[in-house]
Formats: C-alpha cells, sequence, structure tokens
C-alpha cells in the first residue's frame, strides 16, 4: 500500500514536470517572443529598442536551455515570478486567491456529492417510475445548461428579481460568516450543477449494477435487511465508480471556476488570469495556469488514494 | 432507432436554420440603431432589438452560425486527425504508439478551458483561435478511441485472415478496420460537437473567444447581462437556444451511443410479482424439512410469457440430501431461487407452493422470508468470487450473517466467524478472517461461503452449483465438507448440480430436470442401477468413467419459448416415436419413483436387456 502510493506520488510530480516544460515550451515556440508580442498592438510594428529592453529585462536574451534551467529552480522554489505590468510577485497573488477558488470547488463537490449520491440510489431503487424519468430527465437538463448560463440566470432570478441575495462579491469568513455563506451560495449551486447531474448519473448506472451482483444475492441469501444490504453491499460498492467520475470532472470543476467567478464576481484565481490574458502578462498566466494544473494532479492523486482506502482489490494492482 | 428521430430532427433543424441564415433576408446582425436599443419585439424585429439596437433574432440566427461553425470545424479536425494517429499508434505499435499516446496525455493534464486560455494568450481571441484549441482539446478523445478499437479488431479473426490473404496494412486499415470503428468514432464526434458548442459559449461569454461585434450567443449572453434588470428576454433568448442546442446535441449522443453499443441500452422492465390467491390450501401433514408443490415460474419477455419452470414438485426431508441434476437451462436454479424469495425482478411465482415449518415461503411476506434467510434456511451460490463482496473482508462477512439473526456483540460475532473459518477447514482462521476475497484462492473463498451458510445452523441447506467454479480436486474437497456437516449437523440438503457423477457421491435422492420439468425422481441407488427416462440415461451417459468414453448429449436444451409440442426431450431423444409429439407425457409414478416418459414399456425393456 505505501509502495504504490509512493508510486502514485513520483507519476504526479513527472506530470507536473511535463505540464511546466509544456507551458515554458510552448510559450518559447509561438512566432515572435512574448516581449515582441506584449509590445506589438493593432499590427503596428513595435519599437525594436524597447522590445531589446524589456527582453534583456525577461531574460528572454538568454539561451532556451540556459532559461529553462531558470525557470525550473525557480519553481522548484515556490518561485513563480513577476507580473510584467506590475512586478507584483506571482505567488502572492497566488496564495492569496487560490484559497477561494478551493473554497468554491469544495462547496460544489461537497453539494454534488450530498445531493447526487442519495438521489441517484432513490431513482434507481425506484427505477422505471415518475420519480426516476423525472431526476433523469433533470439530470439531462442540468447537463445541457452551460454553467455560465446558470450562473447568470440564478443573478437574475435571486438577486434581480426575488433580491434574495446580492448579485455576487465576497466577503472573507473571519469578518461576517453570515454574509460569507449568503455569497458562497449562488456560485457553489452553479459549480456543483453539472457535477450533481454527472453524480446522479454514475450513482443510479451503479447502483442498478451493484444490485444485479451475486454477492448482493448473498447479502439477501444471509436474510439481511434491506436498509443493511443498501448500505453495506449496494452503496459501498456503487460509491468507486461514482468517485472515479468525480475524479474524471476535477478537470471540468476547475474550468468551471473560472466562468462561475467571472459570473459572481468571486475574487479567486480567474480574475488575475483573465486580466493577464486579455494584457498577455506571460510569467502571471503561466503561473496561474501551472497552480491550477498542479492542483488538478493533485486532486487526482487524492482520489486515487481515497479509490485505494475504499477498492481493497486496486492496492495490489 | 426511434430515440435517435426526435433529437436528430431537432439538431438537423438547427443546422440547417444556420446554414440557411443568408437566404433568410434578416436583418443585418452587426448594423447598430442605438436609437431603437432595447426596443421590445416590433415589425421587422419578433424578438426585439439588444443594448445596440441590433435586431436579436438576427442574431441568433447568425450567432447559431459562428457557434455551428467552430464546432463542427474543431470536431471534424479533430476526428480526422486523431483518427489518424490513433489508427496509425494502434498498428505499429512502437514508437509511434508511444508518440501518440504520451502526446495525448499532455492535454490530459491541463483542464480545458485553462488549455483553451493558455492558446488564448498566444494567438490572440477570434474563431481560428478557438477552432484550433478545440480541435487540440479533443484530440485525445478520438486517439484513444481508435486506438482501442484498433487494438481490439486487430485480435479479431476477420482481420487476421485477410492478414493471411497478404493485404498490405494500409489496405487493412481501411478496409477492414475502418469501418469497424467507425461506430464509437461517430460517437465520440457527436459528442465532441456538442463539448464544443460549450467550450465556444464559454470563452465567447467571458470576451476571449468570437470577437464582437460579430454574432454569438456568448456573447449575446456576456452584453445581455449588464442590462438583465431592464430587458431580461435579452438574456433568456440566448439562454434558451444554447441550452436546448445542447440537450438536442446530448440526447443524440446517448442514442447514438446506444444505437452503436446496445448493450448499454438493455433495460430491465419491473413488474410487481403477482400471487396466486394465498392460503387456500392447507399445509400438507408430513415429516418433510421442505415440500415444494407444482411450482411454476414465469418471465415476461418481449416474445411473451415464458415458464423455465413448470409444475416442479419435490420433497426434502430430514438430514435427507436431494440433488436437483439437469443440463443448464433445465429451470434447477430458478427452482431454488423461488424458494428462497430470491428470484431475479422480471421472474415471478405464477402457481405451486414451497412448504417448510408449515408456511409456504411462496407467500410468505418478505419481512418473515427475510427472518428464515441466513438462517433456518441457507445457500451456497455457484461462483464464490462474485458472490462475496470484494470490498469487505471474508470475516466481517461471516460476521454478518451472525449479526443478522441473533443479538450478540459485534466482537463475539467477530470470535464465531473465526471458530467457522477453522470448522469448514480453513487454515490460520484468525489471520485468514482478515483476508480480503480476492486474496483467497476459489476453493478457499467457497469454504467462507459455507461459513456463512452453517453460520446460525440451518435445518435446510441449499447449494447451487456449489463445485462447478472449481478444480477437481478441490471439488472433491467442498464436498466431503458438505457431507461432514450433515452428518454432524443433520441438516437437509438440496444440491443442484449438472454433473450426474457427483449425485452418486452425495445424495440420497435424485430430481432429473429437463427444460423446466422434472422428468425422472426416485433414490439415488435405484436411479443409477436402472435409468427409466432417456435422458436420465443420456446424463449418465455423459459421465466419464474408468476407460470409457462420455458420450455427449446430441443438440441443446430448447428455449423456453420455442419447446417443440410433446416430449420435451423428443427432439434429442434416441428413442422418439410419434406417440412422443402427440401431448407432454404425464410424470406417472413407476417402481417407486416418478418418470415423465410414454414409452416406458420400451425403455424398461431395453434396460433390461442392456
Amino acid at each position: 500500500m505505501l509502495l504504490w502510493a509512493a508510486r502514485r506520488v513520483v507519476v504526479s510530480l513527472v506530470l507536473i514536470w511535463t505540464v511546466a516544460t509544456v507551458v515554458f515550451t510552448v510559450i518559447h515556440l509561438v512566432p515572435g517572443d512574448p516581449a515582441e508580442l506584449l509590445l506589438s498592438s493593432g499590427g503596428v510594428a513595435p519599437d525594436p529598442a524597447a522590445v531589446a529592453e524589456l527582453r534583456e529585462r525577461l531574460g528572454l536574451d538568454r539561451p532556451f536551455l540556459v532559461q529553462y534551467g531558470d525557470f525550473l529552480s525557480r519553481l522548484a522554489r515556490g518561485d513563480l515570478g513577476t507580473s510584467m505590468i506590475d512586478d507584483h510577485p506571482i505567488m502572492d497573488e497566488v496564495l492569496l486567491r487560490l484559497p477561494r477558488t478551493l473554497e468554491l470547488i469544495a462547496a460544489g463537490a461537497v453539494l454534488a456529492v450530498m445531493i447526487g449520491i442519495p438521489v441517484g440510489t432513490e431513482a434507481a431503487l425506484r427505477r422505471g417510475t415518475v420519480f426516476d424519468r423525472a431526476t433523469s430527465a433533470t439530470a439531462a437538463l442540468l447537463l445541457a445548461v452551460p454553467i455560465f448560463v446558470v450562473g447568470t440566470l440564478l443573478v437574475l432570478v435571486f438577486a434581480q428579481w426575488l433580491r434574495w441575495m446580492p448579485a455576487g462579491g465576497y466577503v472573507p469568513l473571519a469578518r461576517d460568516p453570515w454574509q460569507h455563506l449568503t455569497l458562497l451560495t449562488m456560485p457553489a449551486l452553479a459549480i456543483a450543477k453539472g457535477l450533481v447531474a454527472v453524480v446522479f448519473r454514475m450513482t443510479r448506472a451503479a447502483v442498478l449494477d451493484s444490485l444485479s451482483r451475486d454477492f448482493v444475492r448473498t447479502a439477501r441469501a444471509k436474510g439481511l435487511s434491506p436498509a443493511r444490504i443498501l448500505v453495506h453491499h449496494v452503496v459501498r460498492n456503487a460509491i468507486i465508480p461514482v468517485l472515479t467520475v468525480l475524479a474524471l470532472h476535477m478537470g471540468t470543476l476547475l474550468g468551471g471556476t473560472v466562468l462561475v467567478e467571472y459570473v459572481f464576481n468571486w475574487p479567486g484565481l480567474s480574475t488575475p488570469l483573465l486580466k493577464a490574458v486579455e494584457a498577455r502578462d506571460y510569467p502571471m498566466v503561466i503561473g496561474i495556469v501551472l497552480t491550477i494544473s498542479v492542483l488538478f494532479v493533485a486532486l487526482n492523486l487524492v482520489m486515487d488514494l481515497v479509490y485505494a482506502a475504499l477498492d481493497p482489490r486496486i492496492r495490489h494492482a | 432507432m426511434r430515440r435517435l428521430a426526435v433529437p436528430g430532427a431537432l439538431v438537423a433543424a438547427i443546422v440547417l436554420i444556420a446554414l440557411a441564415a443568408p437566404l433568410l433576408d434578416l436583418p443585418d446582425p452587426v448594423r447598430q440603431d442605438v436609437a431603437r436599443r432595447l426596443s421590445g419585439p416590433g415589425p421587422g424585429s419578433p424578438l426585439g432589438r439588444d443594448e445596440f439596437g441590433r435586431d436579436v433574432l438576427s442574431r441568433l440566427i447568425w450567432g447559431a452560425r459562428a457557434s455551428l461553425t467552430v464546432a463542427f470545424a474543431s470536431a471534424g479536425i479533430a476526428c480526422a486527425l486523431g483518427t489518424l494517429l490513433g489508427l496509425l499508434g494502434g498498428w505499429f505499435r512502437g514508437l509511434g504508439e508511444l508518440l501518440a499516446l504520451r502526446s495525448m496525455d499532455i492535454v490530459l493534464c491541463f483542464p480545458p478551458i485553462l488549455l483553451a486560455l493558455l492558446v488564448v494568450t498566444l494567438l490572440g481571441p477570434g474563431t481560428a483561435t478557438l477552432i484550433l484549441v478545440l480541435s487540440i482539446l479533443f484530440l485525445p478523445g478520438f486517439v484513444r478511441v481508435t486506438y482501442a478499437e484498433v487494438l481490439s479488431a486487430r485480435s479479431h479473426d476477420y482481420v487476421e485472415a485477410v492478414r493471411a490473404l497478404g493485404a498490405g496494412p494500409l489496405r487493412i486499415l481501411l478496409v477492414t478496420v475502418l469501418p469497424n470503428v467507425a461506430g464509437p468514432i461517430l460517437v465520440q464526434l457527436s459528442l465532441a460537437v456538442a463539448a464544443a458548442v460549450v467550450l465556444e459559449s464559454g470563452l465567447s461569454f467571458l470576451g476571449l473567444g468570437v470577437v464582437p461585434p460579430e454574432p454569438s450567443w456568448g456573447l449575446m449572453i456576456r452584453g445581455a447581462r449588464a442590462t438583465m434588470a431592464q430587458a431580461p428576454l435579452l438574456l433568456l433568448w440566448p439562454c434558451a437556444a444554447l441550452t436546448v442546442t445542447i440537450l438536442a446535441m446530448n440526447l443524440l449522443c446517448d442514442a447514438l451511443r446506444d444505437w452503436v453499443d446496445p448493450r448499454t441500452a438493455a433495460a430491465v422492465r419491473l413488474r410487481a410479482i403477482d400471487r396466486v390467491l394465498p392460503g387456500l390450501l392447507p399445509p400438507p401433514r408430513s415429516d418433510a424439512v421442505l415440500k415444494v408443490e407444482g411450482l411454476t415460474v414465469e418471465i415476461d419477455t418481449p416474445a411473451g410469457v415464458i415458464r423455465p419452470v413448470e409444475d416442479v414438485s419435490l420433497a426434502v426431508g430430514p438430514g435427507e440430501t436431494v440433488a436437483i441434476v439437469g443440463e443448464s437451462g433445465s429451470g434447477k436454479s430458478l427452482t431454488a431461487a423461488a424458494v428462497m424469495g430470491l428470484l431475479p425482478p422480471a421472474a415471478r411465482v405464477a402457481a405451486g407452493a414451497a412448504w417448510f415449518d408449515g408456511v409456504d415461503l411462496l407467500r410468505l411476506h418478505e419481512t418473515a422470508l427475510r427472518q428464515l434467510r441466513g438462517n433456518a434456511i441457507a445457500m451456497v451460490f455457484q461462483d464464490p468470487m462474485s458472490s462475496l463482496n470484494p470490498v469487505h473482508r471474508t470475516g466481517d462477512q461471516v460476521a454478518e450473517a451472525i449479526l443478522a439473526h441473533r443479538p450478540i456483540t459485534a466482537a463475539a460475532a467477530r470470535r464465531e466467524a473465526v471458530a467457522l473459518f477453522r470448522r469448514v477447514g480453513i487454515a490460520d482462521p484468525e489471520r485468514r478472517s482478515r483476508a480480503f476475497p480476492h486474496e483467497m484462492s476459489g476453493g478457499m473463498r467457497q469454504r467462507v461461503m459455507i461459513a456463512i451458510a452453517i453460520a446460525n445452523k440451518p435445518r435446510l441447506l441449499i447449494a447451487d452449483e456449489p463445485t462447478t467454479a472449481l478444480d477437481v480436486t478441490v471439488q472433491a474437497q467442498i464436498l466431503d465438507l458438505l457431507a461432514d456437516l450433515r452428518r454432524e449437523t443433520g441438516m437437509a440438503v438440496v444440491f443442484i448440480t449438472h454433473n450426474l457423477g457427483l449425485v452418486a457421491e452425495i445424495a440420497d435422492r435424485v430430481v432429473v430436470m429437463y427444460a423446466g420439468q422434472v422428468v425422472e425422481q426416485g433414490d439415488t441407488a435405484s436411479v443409477f442401477a436402472r435409468p427409466l427416462h432417456p435422458y436420465t440415461r443420456a446424463l449418465l451417459a455423459a459421465v466419464p468413467e474408468g476407460e470409457a468414453k462420455p458420450e455427449a448429449i446430441p443438440g441443446t436444451v430448447p428455449p423456453p419459448h420455442a419447446l417443440p409440442p410433446g416430449c420435451r426431450f423428443a427432439p434429442r431423444c434416441p428413442h422418439a416415436a410419434p406417440a412422443c409429439a402427440a401431448g407432454v407425457p404425464p410424470l406417472a409414478p413407476q417402481e417407486g419413483r416418478h418418470v415423465r416418459c410414454v414409452r416406458l414399456d420400451v425403455m424398461r425393456g431395453e434396460t433390461a436387456s442392456a
């Protein structure tokens, strides 16, 4: 088990290194270097002297491999460089905003699991009934509505028409817990919307599959109560594929935060990211993209470990 | 096919409207008319005008064109390139395989929208960038699907055959393999188009996709956000268009997938189990532990109602072992499942009774039945691997059975489980009880199943092919264990098997079933000495014994929806005569047993002379 976990951690580190290398290489492979791109606007050729100066400031005039080595060693020390726009250290920005993005993701995932698993189980047990069809149709609809549409409509209904809560914003938990949670509600719902549908569908399918397994027949032959069969044998086994799917959708979830933070004005990582993309602030874009990719890989790693804890067969594979 | 029609038509309509946009005589979608900004529906603009006075309907339709162009172009490029890479990687293996697949893994390391943002930073927003980004994002899906399909196609006989005929790799790939991978690729393509619409609108919504003033649904939602208080409809139109389009595409994907891969579409229809009038007959007075009378099981199929078990009667006395024998499809396992109340949802008891302790198991309420199951009546199943729950320790699974019926502490139950492990002959029971099923051998697992079954000292044990999944030496050990346990506890045993050879070793009496009916039953010694039914005789001849070569029975058991009119065994019977087709023969008492054959005189004569 320990060896297996260690191997997974090493694989994750290799993945992170690959991502960093790819990002670094791609930036340097595009025609024209970042300095030129940054200074050129509206098709006007930039002033060569200004380009040269910026290149020197960014260290772009050094050989590729030297830059790459420098990039990696700084990365290993947790230094993401400084913004090209205001020279602010990128790591500070990331550390300030990352917890807020993580909070959104956690809230969304918890909501999705808390709604998706019970409703999916119930739908499987009542398959073919009106309840089953209604919930399945709702899931199909939720999957079809893009996340920013849900967000925008939530704002329209709850902030504009009903005036139950502000359209967006952020208050630190320490300052006003109630207001913090109120402001978290709509973004979390929007983040959770697709995941609820995915968890629901997978739970329903996995519970149906579990129900027809021989070990459930054994459990019934033992004379166990339906509740015990459901919790210990059906759902316990159905959870495993549900978790796999959750892990697979982490990417969508992380991508979703970009749109949701924008819609609800939630000051997570995506605000500086979008600003940096528009301003072509390369170091900032690289820094944030790397952070989120590392997060992505890390979340997958955590999922794998949880998965192994739940399914004893994995640990020996 | 029917499920394809509605979403297919909807998607086709949306695509057609978008294609026909230039022919529809719509107002210019980018011409501003600030004087009439935010004006409601009116002549010339049925859906009103937006914040710059542009016609909303026109922008919706031209916006569809923008979205679909990006979606189809990117999905098409990804499909062509990805299929090619997958084909080459799967066919040539080696370095090509490595490059094609590993490079795709890198793409999968990024959350999709982030990769898109990265590329937009480099190339600037615009339709061309969008198409490039989305093609990169969808590439891995196509490569993987094609690669997996090629690998499985490679090993198929028809590919081997074409190869043996000397066809070149290119020809094989294009003519033989590609048509076979077309289905999954089509599904992948439809998924990619739907996902592209979502991503395109999302990026445009962020202002990083389609460049204004070009119309796009994402941009329209972005614009309408500012004025949602005054003109909420402006927001709702593009939201509705986007949602309906994606919903139709998703439904089309689902229908396509089911069509390409029918396995996922299989759905079992639930039916309430019909029960015949309960308690009409008094319980029979007999000393039998279990007495089954006239049991009939029905299943509704698309082809009509079938009866896999018909009018089956049998009795098991205390301490007696009764074997039910027959080929697969004879209805022996369903008989046992019906007695235990463990029939699959599609099957129901149509008639009959199963008396146990003065109660009819077939009419017993589920709660009462549950108290008997695993307690007074226990069951051992065929495949111990799938019958044990893979995620729980084996000792806990035994303890669970004890705790379900007796009010003792969990620790006491666990100690008892260890004792049971020792009793069923598992060495090192303390350690073994902490093992998971996958850490045990097949024979060991079946011992665990037996430990679960005997945990509450049942009076009746039903063993459904308990040794079929095991190899021969282990088979013998398990049979010995069952015989020992029976001697010790005095429990009655119903032993279901297709192997008549085992019956002689273990059973006092034998019930031979064929195509849902009992064809012969009697005590083991006399049935073996003088089988009366031709099927019993054929089964005996099929048992390998000494030097004699076993004789296989020609043909197979007829499926329950295509039974012959008279005797069900007649089509495979070497003694069949015209009389056999006249009607189903009755199960008649003969020489202290029961036989279902109209040509008994001939049979008896043959046995005598043999």
